[in-house]
């Protein structure tokens, strides 16, 4: 009898704002669960990039420090965030594809609960996919001797550069994702992310590079990235970057949010 | 008139050149229609371009005794080319082994090493494809063979042999995986951890002294020492060929041919 006035009260509101609030909770906690209980994503989204890191400290680090004179860490520790929080977004692009295929996006379409909820949960659960990657970096990077140097408010709005950058790639992710089930297209993709982390100021300092290619280095997105975070945590610029990273971000949602939002409408109602 | 033949007790006579033949062009044909092939050429060519543009300045800055920055990474793109192929050989053992194919090869009259052979020879294709590849890269960075014939020769041979045990290696692995997606996400670190914390990019020297002696030692350093010293160099720092110098990277070589080898076999006249 209960049961039966709670479902009814719960089909009234399926579309109201407050079902939106509460679906989008209970999503979000699903993709987050199903991302802790597979080892080999969390494994891959949380633990290698700490290796990187450790990796990158070991046999360029040194290097670097010798060449500039300064702590390569401050370049390091945001990539490997960034890198991290791509390849996060990998990951869920292929479990939105699985879940397309296996017919439970199909599923989700039929029962009463609230349309925008499977994408907003998508977006909440990176977000917080993407928090705790940067958390899980920089306890690595502190232990290597990272340090914040500009006060609490700065090292706040370090933590959001990653997540605002991963949350547009995921868009793109998703965007070719819903359309395309393809491994190879999830492939091309971890090939473009490792090319945007090799030609980047935080592999090696600008000056490293040849000459005709800094350009291209200096203003792609994941350089102007590292380069916000870098002034957000020890010294440098912070203005143009940030601004640059907001203007990449706000370009790839731009360009990437309806198609991506059509194609998971339509991955729904397979 | 057929059903006499069918009823006969004469085994079928596999004709084994020919279904190796058949069982290779199955990997290769479709992996050159959809194009797949063309990763093999890319691949290479972005580890060239990702590893020398940005390191060249930084890691040459105090020198490492040889004449061009080119000419010291060389073999570590020749080593990355060979995990490369060695990964995607690993997925497809990999899907044949949970697609159920072995097991209908075993249910066949097949002789029991044609599919490892098959797939052996369709990973040779595509190492050499992606050595090709891999070494015309290096001449537009500026690599280039400074022995004679016979040391340029030992350079191919010797890249092939190390392609060949790791793909033998892939191989095996696949087939005892469970998932084809797991195994090669699973195989994508080793590479990376023995490749950037060997010789391969900078000398032993600049890492941090607790690590030195296991990047001097590894395998990955190893084979990088011995390609070195047959493709030469002009500043005379790459070392001459010799038992000692190449031992180290023949007995790894041989240490892991020996130890896929029974195994391989095992798996493939597994009859279940």
């Amino acid at each position: 009898m209960s049961l039966l006035a709670a479902r009814t009260g719960d089909t009234a509101g399926e579309t109201s704002p407050a079902a939106l609030i509460r679906h989008t909770l209970i999503q979000t906690q699903r993709l987050l669960l199903r991302w802790a209980r597979n080892p080999i994503t969390l494994f891959e989204t949380l633990l290698i990039p700490c290796l990187l890191l450790i990796m990158l400290d070991i046999v360029v680090g040194g290097q670097i420090e010798r060449f500039t004179g300064e702590d390569a860490l401050y370049g390091s520790v945001p990539m490997v965030a960034l890198v991290g929080a791509l390849s996060g977004a990998v990951a869920g692009g292929v479990l939105l594809g699985r879940e397309r295929d296996a017919g439970l996006l199909a599923r989700f379409w039929v029962l009463p609960v609230h349309r925008a909820s499977g994408l907003a949960s998508r977006i909440l659960a990176e977000g917080c996919r993407i928090l705790l990657g940067t958390i899980a970096v920089l306890i690595v990077g502190f232990l290597l001797g990272f340090r914040f140097h500009q006060g609490p408010l700065a090292a706040l709005a370090f933590f959001f550069v990653p997540v605002i950058f991963g949350l547009a790639f995921a868009t793109i992710v998703t965007a070719v994702a819903v359309y395309t089930a393809k491994a190879s297209l999830v492939e091309g993709i971890t090939i473009l992310t490792s090319l945007m982390m090799f030609f980047s100021t935080g592999f090696v300092p600008l000056v490293a590079f040849p000459t005709w290619i800094q350009p291209v280095v200096r203003n792609q997105p994941m350089s102007v990235a590292v380069d916000a975070m870098r002034g957000l945590a020890d010294q440098g610029p912070i203005a143009r970057p940030l601004t640059m990273t907001l203007l990449w971000s706000a370009g790839a949602v731009l360009l990437f949010a309806i198609p991506a939002a059509i194609g998971f409408r339509r991955a729904s109602r397979r | 008139m057929t059903a006499t033949t069918w009823h006969t007790h004469t085994p079928a006579t596999p004709d084994t050149v020919q279904q190796w033949w058949v069982l290779t062009m199955r990997l290769i044909v479709p992996s050159v229609k959809t194009g797949e092939v063309l990763a093999s050429v890319l691949a290479p060519a972005a580890f060239t371009a990702s590893f020398y543009i940005p390191l060249k300045t930084v890691m040459m800055f105090s020198g490492n005794g040889f004449s061009s920055y080119a000419q010291y990474m060389m073999p570590l793109v020749i080593l990355q080319a060979a995990a490369f192929t060695a990964i995607s050989a690993a997925f497809r053992s990999a899907t044949d082994s949970v697609a159920g194919l072995n097991r209908r090869f075993g249910a066949m009259p097949l002789r029991p090493l044609v599919p490892v052979a098959a797939r052996m020879s369709a990973n040779l294709f595509r190492l050499l494809i992606s050595l090709a590849a891999a070494i015309a890269a290096g001449y537009v960075i500026g690599f280039r063979f400074r022995l004679d014939a016979v040391h340029t020769l030992g350079f191919l041979v010797f890249s092939v042999l190390i392609g060949l045990a790791l793909t033998l290696g892939a191989d095996v692995i696949g087939t005892l995986s469970k998932s084809p997606e797991a195994t090669s996400q699973a195989l994508v670190l080793p590479p990376l951890i023995f490749g950037m914390l060997s010789t391969g990019l900078a000398p032993a020297s600049q890492f941090p002294e607790w690590i030195q002696w296991f990047v001097r030692n590894q395998p990955v350093s190893q084979f990088a020492i011995g390609l070195r010293a047959l493709a030469g160099d002009t500043a005379g720092n790459a070392g001459t060929v010799s038992w000692s110098l190449m031992g180290p990277s023949l007995l790894w070589l041989a240490a892991i041919v020996a130890i896929c080898t029974p195994v391989a076999i095992r798996l493939s006249s597994r009859r279940a």
